[in-house]
């Protein structure tokens, strides 16, 4: 997608195997079978943090790369 | 202390495991449960009678043996029959016998037989075994004599319960099944070195980390009974444990990528070391480890395991998994801390090249350790005659077709075909 | 008497350049262009019979390579011919292709380009042996091919002594040792210093070149896509659980949430229990909404598109991500969010 054009950032949790195939835009997640949610948080606070991880990852298809880079959200809370 | 009410023997010595083997040649159902030159008889409704739980409504055993026309599709596990003596003898500690270190003393061993349950379970992923044809020789149960446990669960029941029953089920019954050979002449005498001693010096000491799935309900490991967790912290087993099924299969994905019961009993990088064992190697432990589902967890449980395998002196270490690409991550992170430690390091990786095998083959490769054997190309496709008898399931859905048909698959669902443990004989060569 | 057909394009087949790129396949007896020089190296045992070829752009399409095919069988060749493509793009796919197609009808080719061409990758299990970076290095090229010709011809195998480049197809084997058994020896090896001995060479991943970034995602149409397989709860077009061989797109139109009970993953390679208990922790449909409603993002595209990404073949996925790419492009989506499980 991205050699077609459209800045895709991927929201995952196994980031070196992103880096390694190449994946330029990568947002990561907290856990393989949830990539947007996080079920250790009460709903609420689950939501904050999903809305967080999409806005980083609109940050990162609004931002110039070169190679593969690496957007986290961070840990504190907010 | 008797042995026979499971509690280890303490003759104050790391002696090892003697096992005894009973070869299974010709098997039959009849009237009583029983083993005598070589051939196993099995009372159905004594069968039944082991199997029975209230998660089932009826279970049934039939026979499926090496190059019979016969297909077992929905393949949930394979246990090979053990015992340690009348009851079991402390064997499968924590299902069958109690939750205790077991893998000293005797244990009496039905080779070339298992128990497989094989039937629908929802979050199964499709596995078949053929028992004769080009499949046959890719799955370990193509060549054991296969006492099929086929069942209906009760109305109502959890699909948790049913799966849990089937478990507990199939590890009774291959343990009573085993207790028929108690009193019969060994066909073999196997003696099983224990753990090599502190002052034992000279030859390197190599270790196998066995990587476990720990996903939680149908996609995780028992160890003495117990659910491995997703997060514990690596650990260090005699590896004759597992001959007396310390560990226990409860998982139902990537078929050709599974570990089932039978291949922990029979743990082929254990025996592969055990075979050089005091000659150029020392065969000097089993870790067992989860694979964590998040990339923090799969970092920490690896670094631990290379401190681990450090401060127990190994010399060198070989890395399995149970799983698909996931899985290829934990072993690629725990080659690295390995070899950051200065441990040499080789894994067993499946590879996942597609159909024409040009795709790239490693999921995730490590980046400092460099030797990888390979157990086969998931994706290579196989042709699949038609066959005159379909157990655990008329429908083989993967393949579109009826169970009975011939068909095409991938390796990919052919049990235990790439074999993450080492058991197969596959790997995979450039091709011209 | 050896024969054998050589595919080229329109360029070398001496009729244009660029303003010839949309030429049909046709094809001509005997050599042409560079194939005269192939067949004086190939010797009297070798017979050019026939020459494909077709315009760079036309052989870009999907229908062209049953025209092409059906060109080079007609002509009864004993061994097929592509290239030297050297680094052109179009010219390398079609080559590569051309290449595949022959070689999965069990007829015997090699193809002949650059090894940085892109078209590389396309040629499936048929070798590709590495030619010059430029037409002006055709000589040494062709003299490379004409020794490939005559080891394919002859059923040989190609490696790297011979200028192979690309993928080399491998193929599952049974050996005498168990896996375990050659973990062994493969283990005393490294013990003893050997740092080569490996079964599986290291893998070699694409470079991607990064697209643009969004001017203005205040303003963008963003779609959802994802690898989870959330799927209506019926999953009413059978996404499969592992090995997808499709992908598929749900309506999100109306939608500014997805109930759990509503949607479920089929994913089979991990416990789907959280994502069936929120499908928002697959899709993030719940905060896009939210952000689209705020002005953070111009649009949320109309619907998202899914696959199962369980022992998913690279082969099928690099087709999933070019198909994503080409139909969130004809409707205008400018960027992606990709959940990945």
């Amino acid at each position: 997608m991205e050699r077609a054009g459209i800045p895709t950032a991927l929201l995952c949790n196994l980031t070196s195997i992103a880096e390694r195939v190449g994946a330029p835009r990568i947002v990561p997640t907290r856990g393989i079978p949830y990539p947007t949610g996080d079920p250790s948080l009460g709903a609420e606070a689950e939501r904050a943090w999903r809305r967080r991880l999409v806005e980083r990852g609109l940050e990162a298809v609004a931002t110039a790369v070169h190679k593969p880079t690496v957007f986290p959200v961070d840990q504190e809370s907010e | 202390m008797d042995a026979s009410n499971g509690a280890p023997t303490r003759d104050g010595a790391d002696t090892g495991l003697t096992r005894l083997v009973h070869t299974v040649r010709a098997v039959a159902l009849g009237e009583r449960t029983a083993y005598a030159d070589g051939t196993l008889t099995v009372s159905g409704p004594e069968a039944a009678a082991v199997l029975a739980d209230p998660a089932l409504a009826e279970v049934r055993v039939s026979w499926a043996s090496p190059g019979d026309p016969a297909r077992i599709v929905k393949v949930l596990d394979a246990v090979e029959p053990r015992t340690k003596g009348p009851g079991g003898g402390g064997i499968f500690p924590g299902f069958v016998g109690p939750a205790l270190p077991q893998g000293r003393g005797v244990t009496h061993v039905l080779r070339g037989a298992a128990v497989v349950v094989a039937g629908f379970v929802p979050r199964a992923q499709e596995a078949v075994v053929d028992m004769s044809g080009p499949a046959a020789p890719l799955s370990p149960m193509g060549a054991t004599h296969n006492l099929v446990v086929e069942f209906t669960p009760a109305p109502g029941a959890a699909w948790e319960a049913v799966y849990e029953a089937l478990r507990k089920g199939a590890l009774a019954l291959a343990a009573r099944l085993a207790e028929a050979a108690l009193d019969a002449e060994p066909d073999a005498v196997e003696e099983l070195p224990g753990l090599p001693g502190p002052g034992e010096r000279g030859l390197p000491r190599v270790a196998a980390i066995t990587n476990l799935q720990t996903q939680g309900t149908f996609k995780e490991v028992f160890v003495y009974g117990r659910s491995f967790g997703s997060t514990a912290l690596p650990t260090l087993i005699d590896p004759n444990d597992l001959d007396d099924g310390a560990v226990v299969s409860g998982q139902l994905g990537h078929p050709s990528l599974k570990n089932p019961t039978w291949v922990f009993q029979n743990h082929p990088v254990v025996a592969a070391l055990r075979a050089r064992h005091g000659v150029d190697l020392l065969c000097a432990g089993v870790v067992l480890s989860p694979e964590p589902v998040d990339a923090a967890n799969k970092e920490l449980v690896s670094a631990h395991a290379a401190r681990l395998c450090k401060a127990a002196g190994f010399d060198a270490v070989i890395v399995t998994k149970e799983g698909g690409g996931n899985a290829d991550a934990d072993m690629a992170l725990k080659m690295d801390a390995l070899e950051e430690l200065g441990i040499p390091t080789v894994a067993l990786y499946a590879e996942m090249a597609g159909a024409d095998g040009t795709g790239p083959s490693i999921v995730v490769p490590p980046t400092k350790a460099t030797a990888m054997v390979s157990t086969g190309n998931y994706d290579e496709r196989l042709s699949l005659p038609a066959m005159e008898r379909a157990l655990g399931g008329d429908r083989v859905d993967v393949a579109g077709a009826a169970a009975l048909d011939a068909f095409e698959l991938p390796t990919a669902v052919v049990y235990a075909s790439l074999s993450p443990l080492g058991w197969g004989h596959l790997t995979c060569r450039e091709a011209s | 008497m050896t024969r054998v057909v050589h595919y080229i394009n329109q360029f070398f087949a001496g009729l244009g350049g660029e303003d010839t790129a949309t030429v049909p396949p046709a094809s001509k007896e005997g050599a042409v262009g560079p194939g005269r020089k192939l067949a004086q190296l190939l010797g009297d045992d070798y017979e050019i019979v026939a020459t494909v070829w077709c315009g760079d752009d036309h052989a870009a399409g999907p229908e062209v390579m049953d025209d092409l095919l059906a060109l080079v069988r007609a002509a009864e060749p004993d061994v097929v011919v592509t290239g030297p493509a050297f680094t052109s793009g179009r010219y390398g796919l079609a080559c590569a292709r051309v290449a595949a197609a022959v070689a999965a009808e069990g007829i015997a080719v090699v193809a002949c380009m650059h090894p940085d061409n892109p078209g590389i990758d396309e040629a499936g299990t048929a070798p590709v042996v590495a030619s010059g970076e430029v037409a002006r290095q055709m000589g040494p090229s062709l003299e490379t091919l004409a020794a490939a010709v005559r080891k394919v011809a002859a059923g040989e195998s190609l490696t790297a002594d011979d200028g192979r480049v690309g993928k080399i197809p491998r193929r599952n084997v049974t050996v005498d040792q168990t896996s375990a058994e050659r973990a062994v020896a493969l283990v005393l090896a490294r013990l003893g210093g050997d740092r080569e001995a490996t079964e599986v060479p290291l893998p070699r991943f694409d470079q991607v070149t990064p697209a643009q970034p969004v001017a203005d995602v205040t303003t963008a149409l963003i779609a959802l896509v994802t690898e989870g397989a959330l799927v209506p709860d019926a999953n009413p077009d059978s996404l499969e659980s592992a090995r997808a061989t499709r992908w598929l797109r749900y309506s999100l139109d109306g939608r500014d949430v997805l109930p759990a009970g509503e949607f479920r993953s089929v994913h089979g390679g991990f416990s789907t229990v959280w994502a069936n208990e929120d499908p928002h922790r697959i899709v993030p449909l719940d905060v896009a909404r939210q952000l689209e409603g705020e002005g953070a993002i111009g649009t949320l595209h109309g619907e998202y598109l899914v696959t199962a990404g369980n022992g998913t073949s690279v082969g099928n996925a690099r087709r999933f991500g070019v198909e994503w790419a080409a139909d969130l492009r004809r409707q205008g989506v400018q960027a992606a969010l990709l959940t990945a499980t």
